[in-house]
C-alpha cells in the first residue's frame, strides 16, 4: 500500500511539473518559427496579334477560372463635358448585343456558375468575370459577344440612366464617400481625373452616341488586357482567347499624356453638408507620387505607421488616447498620373477641430520624426504577411495581377517585394513624409452644419459646399463673407 | 516514465480517432485532412495546403443564441466579443494586436447554434494564434468591469444596427412568427433590456459550459506539417480541463400546420414591405437538398427567377431577396420584398403565390435547373478553395448531424437533384398552410 502511495505521489510530482512547465510557455507568446518566403505564383504572359495582352496566373489547384478584362481607358478620358461617360460605357456592355438581349447574356452568365462586375476607376475600366473552371470556352463567347458587338439600345440606355441614378443617391447617405469624392474634387480640380468624381445627374445628357464614340475610340484590343487565374496554363489561355477575340479589331489611340497635377500646399478647410448626420467625418488628404515611382513602399510602411491598422498612431492618438473619435485610419491609393494619400475618421460633433488639430499634429510629426525602430519593424512585419493572405482569394489574386500590368509596375513589383520591403528603412520613410505629408493637406468636414458650424469657427476660412461639389459659402471666422 | 505515457497517448490517439481522407470533386478541387480527438474532447482537423505559406486557424465552439434561455438573449454574442478583451496572459485587445503585427485579421461570428474564432497569418505564426486560442479558452479573464464594457458595447451596436437596417426590427418579429420556438426564434443580437440586465455569473456560467474543449473543434488549414502541428496543438489545448457536457439542446415542438398573416407598422421603414415564410425540411434530410437547389433558382444569379419576375419584368417589387436558411436543426424558406406601397404588396404577392403554384404544378426547365445548380456549385467550390472558407466548412461539417466524413458526398447530393423532385418539395413545403406572411406597413 504504501509502495503505490509512494507511487502516486511520483506520479502527482510529475503531473505537477508538467502542469508548471506548461503554465511557463502559456505565459508569453511563443518565437516564431523563421519567415517562409512567400513564393507567389508566377504570371505568365504574351501579347495576341491584335495587340491584347494576356496574362496567366496559374493556380491548378483552383476549381474556378477568375477572369479580368481591362480596358485601358477610365474617366480620365470621358470628355470634358460629359463626366461619367466611361463608367457607363462599361456598364452597358452587358446589356445586350443585336443577337443576344440583356436577359440573354443574364442566362448565359448563370449558367457557367458565372459572376459578372464591372467597376470603372480613372485610368481604366474592369470587368471581373469569375466562372467554373471548366466552362472557359462559354464563358469566352459571352465576354466577346458583349465586349465585340455591344448593342447600346436606347431601352437599355434609359434603364441603366435610372439606376445610376439610384445607386449614386444611395451612396451619397454615406458620410466618407462623400468626404472624400470632395478631397477628390479639390485635389484634380481642372486635372482630367476629376471627371470621376461626378454626381447623380450627370447622366440625363449622355446620348447613344456619345456611348458609341468612347467604345469607338477605347475599345481597342491594343488598348486592352486580360488576365486569368486558376487552373489553366498560358499556352491554353492564348489558344482560347485567340480564338474568341482574333477578330477584335485594332486602332492606334493617340491620347494627349495625363498632366501632373500640383498638391495642395495652403491651408484649405472645407465642409459639406449631410443634414441629421450624427457624427462628423473628417476626411484629410494630398496628392503622392504615382505608383511606378520608387516611393511606393516607403509610402506603404509610413501609411502603416501612421494609420494602417487600429495599433497605428491616428487610431490609438484619436480613439484610444483621446477619446475624441470612433475610428481613425489612413490610406494611399495609387492612379497613373499620381496617387493620394488620405486620413478618415469619425468624430464626435464636438470633437471635430480638436481632431482636425489632432491629426495635423500627427502628419507634422511624422514629417519632422524618424519613425522608431519598432513601428518600422511592426509594420513591415504587418505588409510581409498581409500581402500571401491577401491573394489567397483568386478574385484578389487576379485584380492584383491585372493591376499591376495595367499601371505597368513592373513584375519586380511582384516577384521582389518581400526584399523591397525589407530594405526601406527610417531614412527612407522620414523622406518621403517630408516630400508628401509636410505640405498641407486638404482638410474636408462632413456633417450637420446646423450641428457643427459653430464648432468649426475657429478656422479662418472655411468653404461650405453642396453634394455637388457647388460652393455655397466661404465662412471667414464663422461669419459669412 | 512520463515520456512513454506522453507516447503512449498517442499511440491511443492515433488508433481511437486519427483517421484521413480525402475528398475530390469532378471539377477536380482535392485536399487532405486528419482529424483526431485530444484526450480533453477537442475535436481536431488538420488539412495541408502547401499552396501558399499562409495557416488559417478556425476555433468553433457550439455556442450560439439557441443555447440561451428567455430573458438572457444576446449571450452568446456578448461572450464572443469578450473574448477579446482579454485572458489570463493575454491582455484586452492584445490578440487582435498580436495578429494584426504579422499581418493577419482575426475575426469571429456568431451564429443561431456556433461561434465561430478566424484567423489567417503567415505559416511561421501558427503556434501564435494557438497560443492566444488556448489562452482564451483556458482562461478568459471575465470581471465586472469588462462586462459593463461588453455589455454598453454590443446594445450601441444592436442601437446602430437598427438604425442603418430600417426593416431589421420587421425581420426580428417575423422570425419569431415563423420558427417554432423560443430558441429558435429570436435573435443571435439579443434584446436591449436582456442585455442590460445580464449579471456577471450569466456570462461566467455561458463560458464556462460552452467555451470547453469538450464542445468545440480546432481547424487547421494551410502549409503545415501535420505532425509538429498536431505537437503544438497538444501542447497548448490538451492540458485544457474538458468541461462539463453542455446540457443536451430540446427538439422544437412540432410545426404548427396553418397560415399566419399578421401586420407589422414600423415608422422608421422607408416603404411598405413584406416577410412570406415557408417552414421547411430539417437540414440535411433529402428535401433540404432539394430545397436548396430550389433557393437558388428563385433567389441567385442575374436570372434569378422572382427578381426577374416581380422586380424587373412586372415592376411590383423594388428589391427581392430571400433563401433557404437553417438555424442547427430546423430549416425555412425565407422571402423579403420591398414595395412602393400597399397596394403594391398587395399584387406582389399575388404574383408571387402564381409562381409558386407554377412550380408546384410544373417542372421547371432543364437549362433553368442547371443555371442554378451551376451557381451553387460555384459557391460550393469557391468556400472550399481558400484556406480559411475551407476552414469553416470543415467546423461547420464536423458539428452537423451527418459529420465530417459526409462531406465529399455533398455536392453530388445537389448536384443528382431532378425537376421531378423540384415540384414535389415545392408542392410539400410552399402550400399556403404552412406560410407565415408578415406585412410591414408605415406607421
Amino acid at each position: 500500500m504504501k509502495k503505490v502511495l509512494r507511487l502516486l505521489g511520483w506520479v502527482f510530482l510529475g503531473l505537477g511539473s508538467v502542469l508548471a512547465q506548461q503554465e511557463r510557455f502559456r505565459k508569453s507568446p511563443p518565437i516564431p518559427d523563421p519567415l517562409l518566403r512567400p513564393e507567389l505564383p508566377k504570371i505568365d504572359f504574351t501579347r495576341l496579334q491584335n495587340g491584347l495582352l494576356l496574362a496567366v496566373v496559374p493556380r491548378p489547384d483552383q476549381p474556378l477560372i477568375s477572369l479580368e478584362l481591362i480596358i485601358l481607358s477610365g474617366e480620365g478620358r470621358s470628355p470634358r463635358r460629359l463626366p461619367g461617360l466611361a463608367s457607363f460605357t462599361a456598364e452597358m456592355l452587358s446589356r445586350g448585343t443585336p443577337l443576344l438581349s440583356a436577359a440573354d447574356l443574364e442566362e448565359r452568365i448563370d449558367a457557367v456558375g458565372g459572376d459578372f462586375s464591372t467597376m470603372t476607376t480613372p485610368d481604366f475600366s474592369r470587368f471581373s468575370f469569375h466562372f467554373l473552371s471548366g466552362s472557359l470556352d462559354p464563358a469566352l463567347e459571352i465576354l466577346s459577344a458583349m465586349v465585340l458587338h455591344a448593342d447600346f439600345n436606347e431601352r437599355e440606355v434609359a434603364a441603366l440612366k435610372r439606376t445610376k441614378f439610384y445607386d449614386l443617391k444611395q451612396k451619397q447617405r454615406d458620410p466618407e464617400f462623400i468626404g472624400r469624392r470632395q478631397l477628390l474634387r479639390i485635389l484634380f480640380k481642372d486635372h482630367p481625373y476629376s471627371q470621376f468624381f461626378y454626381s447623380e445627374d450627370v447622366f440625363k445628357n449622355l446620348t447613344r452616341k456619345d456611348i458609341q464614340g468612347f467604345y469607338e475610340l477605347h475599345y481597342r484590343p491594343n488598348n486592352a488586357l486580360i488576365v486569368l487565374a486558376g487552373n489553366i496554363d498560358l499556352a491554353i489561355a492564348a489558344r482560347r482567347v485567340s480564338h474568341f477575340f482574333n477578330i477584335w479589331p485594332k486602332k492606334d489611340i493617340e491620347e494627349p499624356p495625363l498632366p501632373d497635377p500640383l498638391a495642395n500646399a495652403a491651408d484649405r478647410f472645407c465642409f459639406v453638408d449631410l443634414p441629421r448626420a450624427k457624427e462628423a467625418t473628417l476626411v484629410l488628404g494630398n496628392l503622392i507620387s504615382p505608383l511606378a515611382e520608387p516611393d511606393y513602399y516607403p509610402l506603404g510602411i509610413l501609411n502603416q505607421v501612421l494609420g494602417g491598422t487600429p495599433f497605428s498612431r491616428l487610431f490609438m492618438n484619436l480613439r484610444e488616447a483621446k477619446e475624441y473619435a470612433y475610428s481613425a485610419f489612413s490610406r494611399v491609393e495609387f492612379f497613373r498620373a499620381c496617387g493620394y494619400y488620405s486620413v478618415v475618421a469619425q468624430v464626435i460633433p464636438t470633437a471635430s477641430a480638436p481632431s482636425i488639430r489632432e491629426i495635423g499634429r500627427e502628419l507634422e510629426r511624422i514629417g519632422r520624426e524618424k519613425v522608431s525602430n519598432f513601428e518600422l519593424e511592426q509594420a513591415k512585419s504587418y505588409l510581409i504577411g498581409q500581402f500571401p493572405i491577401r491573394i489567397a482569394r483568386l478574385d484578389e489574386l487576379s485584380r492584383q495581377a491585372s493591376e499591376l500590368l495595367a499601371f505597368s509596375a513592373g513584375e519586380s513589383r511582384w516577384s521582389r517585394f518581400l526584399e523591397s520591403i525589407t530594405q526601406v528603412d527610417a531614412d527612407r520613410i522620414f523622406e518621403v513624409a517630408q516630400k508628401y505629408v509636410l505640405p498641407k493637406p486638404v482638410v474636408v468636414i462632413v456633417g450637420d452644419k446646423d450641428v457643427l458650424l459653430d464648432e468649426l469657427r475657429e478656422f479662418d476660412r472655411l468653404e461650405v459646399y453642396d453634394l455637388k461639389g457647388v460652393l455655397l459659402f466661404t465662412l471667414i471666422k464663422g461669419v459669412e463673407g | 516514465m512520463l515520456k512513454n505515457r506522453t507516447r503512449s497517448w498517442v499511440f491511443v490517439l492515433f488508433f481511437a480517432g486519427l483517421g484521413s481522407s480525402a475528398t475530390q470533386d469532378e471539377t477536380g478541387i482535392s485536399f487532405t485532412f486528419s482529424r483526431f480527438t485530444l484526450k480533453n474532447g477537442l475535436e481536431v482537423i488538420l488539412s495541408p495546403d502547401e499552396t501558399l505559406p499562409i495557416v488559417s486557424v478556425v476555433l468553433a465552439y457550439q455556442a450560439g443564441s439557441i443555447h440561451e434561455q428567455p430573458g438572457k438573449t444576446g449571450l452568446a454574442l456578448l461572450v464572443e466579443n469578450m473574448m477579446f478583451m482579454g485572458s489570463q496572459n493575454v491582455g484586452p485587445m492584445q490578440h487582435i494586436g498580436y495578429i494584426n503585427r504579422v499581418g493577419g485579421e482575426p475575426n469571429a461570428s456568431t451564429t443561431e447554434d456556433i461561434t465561430y474564432f478566424t484567423q489567417t497569418v503567415p505559416a511561421n505564426q501558427a503556434a501564435l494564434v494557438l497560443w492566444l486560442e488556448s489562452d482564451r479558452m483556458k482562461a478568459l479573464e471575465i470581471d465586472a468591469a469588462k462586462a459593463e464594457r461588453a455589455k454598453q458595447s454590443l446594445i450601441e451596436e444592436i442601437t446602430e444596427r437598427k438604425a442603418a437596417e430600417p426593416y431589421l426590427e420587421s425581420l426580428l418579429a417575423f422570425d419569431s412568427l415563423l420558427y417554432p420556438d423560443f430558441a429558435h426564434g429570436h435573435s443571435v443580437l439579443g434584446r436591449e433590456e436582456d442585455i442590460a440586465g445580464l449579471e456577471i455569473e450569466d456570462i461566467r456560467a455561458f463560458y464556462a459550459t460552452y467555451y470547453v474543449p469538450s464542445n468545440a473543434v480546432l481547424v487547421v488549414v494551410g502549409k503545415i506539417e501535420v505532425d509538429k502541428t498536431r505537437e503544438l496543438v497538444e501542447k497548448y489545448f490538451e492540458t485544457i480541463p474538458p468541461g462539463k457536457k453542455p446540457p443536451l439542446f430540446l427538439p422544437p415542438r412540432p410545426l404548427e400546420k396553418r397560415q399566419v398573416v399578421q401586420a407589422f407598422e414600423d415608422a422608421r421603414v422607408p416603404s411598405s414591405a413584406f416577410h412570406l415564410g415557408y417552414r421547411t425540411a430539417s437540414p440535411y434530410s433529402r428535401d433540404y437538398y432539394v430545397l436548396t437547389v430550389l433557393d437558388y433558382l428563385l433567389f441567385h444569379g442575374k436570372s434569378a427567377r422572382l427578381y426577374r419576375k416581380l422586380v424587373k419584368r412586372e415592376g411590383l417589387a423594388l428589391f427581392v431577396s430571400g433563401g433557404i436558411e437553417k438555424r442547427k436543426d430546423v430549416a425555412v424558406m425565407k422571402l423579403f420584398s420591398m414595395n412602393n406601397n400597399e397596394t403594391m404588396v398587395e399584387l406582389c404577392q399575388k404574383s408571387l403565390l402564381s409562381e409558386i403554384n407554377k412550380l408546384r404544378t410544373y417542372e421547371v426547365s432543364p437549362d433553368e435547373l442547371a443555371r442554378a445548380k451551376n451557381l451553387f456549385k460555384r459557391d460550393f467550390l469557391s468556400r472550399l478553395a481558400s484556406p480559411q472558407e475551407r476552414a469553416l466548412v470543415l467546423a461547420e461539417m464536423l458539428f452537423s448531424p451527418v459529420g465530417l466524413e459526409a462531406l465529399p458526398d455533398q455536392l453530388p447530393k445537389y448536384m443528382r437533384v431532378g425537376p421531378g423532385e423540384l415540384r414535389l418539395a415545392a408542392s410539400r413545403y410552399l402550400s399556403p398552410e404552412s406560410s407565415v406572411i408578415l406585412n410591414v406597413k408605415l406607421k
